[in-house]
């Protein structure tokens, strides 16, 4: 497989030197995201997220299976992120690197141990029955800021997601399918978003959001910090490059918050214009089993 | 769902690669990139021409044997028709994402071991065909693929172009036919029972569906080629050419 080409140390120059006089290459501002869309297909629980040339694609889907012996009131919840050629000629099949790895262990931590999903909602008989649900992420262009285009992406499709309706009458437990009953959505807890900043200077001093390929592959240091709109921090991973002092960390992390609050409108907007493009008829409260919380 | 008749295809959609397209027609979606000709590992190398390689990716959980065996048949049959001997030494290599297929109401499907067949087939390959065409590998010709399903009804049987997940599961036999821009057959796979006579209904009815035009009026000018379009493409391989010359004439505005 070829190996990623490297910008050439003219390219690496001009835009160091472009970001000590705090302009970028395609003219944002440091602290600013490239247009975010996000759109959804026609069926439950497929989302599509593009950052500027940054294309991630996630679908969210369910089955019945049975829980893992340990915990045995928890439904399975799993992220699967394989990178495919699609995204760069690079990346190979069913042969992890380095940028996979990474990004699957920080949307596990951020989506998974989180708590964003209820698992213990997905639990249908203890010990014996419960749902398995699992997102898959597919890059279909990497144009930096893989990351946050991916969790975004994840927690878009397991909000919009809706499994089958389930009962138990008499130790029975029935599935129905979408055609008996409406299917119905996750418990879901609160939305986490990443934000990547990007170090570059000598000491870490220029902080940038959502870097593209071309900034990724000179910055000297990233960190990746997950909340939700209410603040709560989900983990901060900040692995190896330059040291960054703490107080600019500080100053990342009350930025990231406004930025995850401006994802999270739009994730909310976005949702309710589904929601609202699905129920032509306008029935469906009628439709619905759900209870509510 | 509401699923659309008409196919509709958009090329060079994934800025990263060679060429890409995505294509969705009968409730299938799917984008393909091409990046290509690139360095091939050692194991892929042949020293006389470029090695194809085809990779299937289902929307949810991982590729199985089923998504194997397309990638094979894809394979060899677009061995055929791309010059492979002009890239000794070199790879082309075709992905393919599936991001929707229909779903059947009626039944709760298992999801997390993948499985296709053979319906998706002429998704995968008019997508693979657009890529190809967007990534400008020569090729000796194009070629366009249908699917065929043979349903019995009371007393009678009738054939099913492009199948439902419904009629897939009453149908006796399932056939994938594949033609070259000349008319040929490239491609004939089938699965279920049937017997000789079905399968040449079968051959008619999938080289309508996709070269219509070629066979039946080779010789008419180009007039009523144009008269035609209005009614939206006759066929796949008309499709495939429409879609082609519209994304030129956007490419070219500025001449």
């Amino acid at each position: 497989m070829p190996r990623e080409a490297e910008p050439s140390l003219n390219e690496k120059q001009f835009i160091l030197q472009a970001l000590q006089e705090n302009l970028r290459l395609d003219g944002r501002q440091l602290d600013q995201y490239r247009p975010l869309e996000l759109t959804f297909g026609d069926e439950y629980g497929v989302a599509q997220v593009s950052l500027g040339k940054t294309k991630v694609f996630a679908k969210a889907s369910a089955e019945v299976t049975v829980p893992y012996t340990d915990r045995p009131l928890d439904g399975v919840f799993t992220i699967m992120t394989e990178l495919s050629p699609m995204a760069s000629p690079a990346f190979e099949v069913n042969r992890p690197n380095e940028t996979e790895v990474l990004l699957s262990r920080l949307l596990e931590k951020t989506v998974r141990r989180s708590g964003a999903l209820d698992t213990e909602s997905l639990c249908l008989v203890a010990g014996q029955k419960c749902w398995s649900v699992r997102v898959d992420v597919h890059v279909l262009s990497h144009d930096g800021n893989v990351i946050d285009a991916s969790c975004l992406a994840v927690v878009a499709a397991l909000r919009h997601f809706r499994k089958s309706d389930t009962s138990m009458e008499g130790g029975v437990l029935t599935v129905y399918t979408p055609a008996e009953r409406e299917p119905v959505p996750l418990g879901w807890l609160h939305s986490p978003f990443c934000v990547t900043w990007s170090f570059f200077g000598d000491e870490g001093e220029t902080a940038v959001l959502d870097a593209t390929r071309a900034e990724e592959q000179i910055r000297v240091g990233s960190c990746t910090i997950s909340l939700n709109r209410h603040g709560e921090i989900c983990q901060i991973a900040k692995l190896g490059g330059t040291p960054v002092e703490a107080v600019a960390l500080l100053q990342c992390t009350s930025l990231a918050l406004t930025k995850v609050k401006e994802f999270s409108t739009v994730l909310d907007r976005k949702l309710a214009e589904d929601s609202k493009r699905r129920d032509k008829s306008g029935r469906a409260a009628e439709l619905t089993a759900e209870n509510d919380r | 769902m509401t699923v659309t008749a008409a196919p509709q295809a958009a090329l060079s959609v994934l800025p990263r690669a060679d060429g890409s397209a995505k294509y969705s027609h009968a409730g299938y979606t799917v984008t393909a990139s091409v990046n290509g000709p690139i360095e091939a590992q050692r194991r892929d190398e042949h020293a006389y021409e470029a090695h194809v390689d085809v990779i299937v990716r289902p929307a949810a959980g991982v590729g199985g044997t089923r998504e194997r065996h397309l990638e094979s048949i894809l394979q060899s049959s677009l061995t055929q028709i791309i010059l492979v001997k002009n890239f000794p030494r070199s790879l082309i290599q075709i992905v393919l994402q599936i991001e929707a297929t229909p779903e059947n109401d009626y039944v709760n499907t298992k999801l997390v071991q993948a499985s296709l067949n053979f319906s998706i087939m002429p998704a995968l390959f008019q997508t693979a065909i657009l890529a190809l065409l967007s990534a400008a590998v020569p090729m000796r010709a194009t070629a366009t693929a249908s699917v065929v399903a043979v349903v019995p009804e009371t007393k009678s049987k009738k054939l099913v172009v492009d199948p439902s997940p419904r009629e897939l599961e009453a149908a006796q036999s399932v056939h994938v036919l594949a033609f070259t821009s000349q008319g040929e057959l490239l491609l004939a796979e089938s699965e279920g029972d049937f017997t000789v006579e079905e399968w040449d209904e079968v051959y008619e009815t999938a080289e309508d569906v996709c070269c219509k035009s070629e066979t039946s009026k080779s010789d008419v000018d180009m007039m009523l080629d144009d008269d035609d379009d209005d009614a939206g493409p006759a066929d796949m391989h008309q499709f495939i050419r429409s879609t082609l010359e519209d994304k030129v004439a956007a490419d070219l505005h500025w001449k």
